[in-house]
């Protein structure tokens, strides 16, 4: 371009370098303010200081419950979920602890284990289920509603005895009718 | 001021119209004005954001960021500050090529405005 830097510039392109002047100083805005957000927020990982953050926050999720810094280490390592530490400092162990009690047959489960037992508990409990006999909604349950829900739960329902389909939640039925055992309206 | 309630905003006065008689925009604002309602100036600004990311412009700038933020401790840089450090190098260094395109598109849209 011959008209480049050499000649006087005229009124307009004077105007159109004020324009690209303004242009570039709203990019270098932009950049200054996302480096300004990455800078504050800790989010450079090159950072030296950041790097000795790091390596205690991996240190303390490794030894499992350290919780000097709930927050500010966190913010440095976001993604390592599986690290095993949770927004207020606490490890969870892989399994989960709790005993809690099954709906179903009323036993104390391991909630880690709830769901195999749940499984073992209503498909087995055939003989336990007759015992919707008891409930006050037991008529209603295993002559119209056993069938319908027999077709909406046939995971469950490897035969089709339809008295024992009854809602495995206590979800349509009254929540003590259901489930039809012994401990119904027990809790 | 009606008592009893604060404006919760200092405002200044409203300009009465004879001061606006006076005070025709200048050349600078009206073309301004021009750029921004037509929508020119959003796309000039895209272009210009294009093309400082491909060439290198933006990681350059972020670098120096990041180490003038390593300097002074992450947690005290401002962004007055960051600006005022890219400033310089920013203006020196953004390629003759990408300027000129940049120029080029504004000065073809002065023309079509028939701006002076």
């Amino acid at each position: 371009m011959s008209s480049s830097d050499d000649a006087p510039l005229s009124p307009r392109s004077q105007l159109a370098l004020s324009c690209f002047e303004e242009l570039l100083d709203c990019a270098v805005a932009d950049v200054a303010s996302e480096c300004h957000r990455i800078a504050r927020l800790g989010l450079d990982r090159s950072v030296d200081a950041e790097e000795e953050e790091l390596r205690v926050w991996a240190a303390r999720a490794a030894a499992g419950g350290d919780q000097h810094h709930p927050g500010g280490g966190r913010a440095a390592e976001e993604g390592g979920g599986k690290g095993g530490v949770d927004v207020f400092g606490q490890t969870h162990p892989a399994i989960a602890a709790d005993v809690v009690e099954c709906m179903n047959c009323g036993r104390p489960v391991v909630a880690g284990r709830f769901a195999p037992h749940l499984e073992k508990c209503m498909g087995k409990g055939r003989k336990a289920r007759t015992k919707t006999t008891r409930s006050s909604t037991a008529g209603r349950t295993r002559s119209s509603n056993g069938i319908a829900a027999a077709t909406s739960y046939s995971p469950y329902s490897n035969t089709t005895n339809a008295s024992r389909a009854s809602t495995p939640n206590g979800v349509t039925d009254s929540v003590g009718g259901a489930g039809g055992n012994h401990s119904n309206h027990g809790p | 001021m009606v008592s009893g309630r604060r404006a919760s905003i200092n405002r200044p006065p409203t300009p009465s119209a004879e001061e606006d008689r006076d005070k025709e925009p200048s050349l600078e604002e009206a073309i301004n004005i021009k750029l921004v309602e037509s929508g020119e100036k959003e796309k000039l600004m895209e272009l210009l954001r294009e093309r400082l990311v491909e060439c290198g412009w933006r990681d350059e700038m972020k670098a120096l960021c990041r180490a003038y933020a390593r300097k002074k401790g992450r947690n005290n840089v401002t962004v007055d500050d960051l600006i005022h450090v890219i400033t310089p190098k920013g203006r020196a260094s953004v390629p003759d090529s990408v300027k000129a395109e940049l120029l080029q598109r504004i000065r073809s849209f002065l023309m079509s405005t028939s701006l002076r």
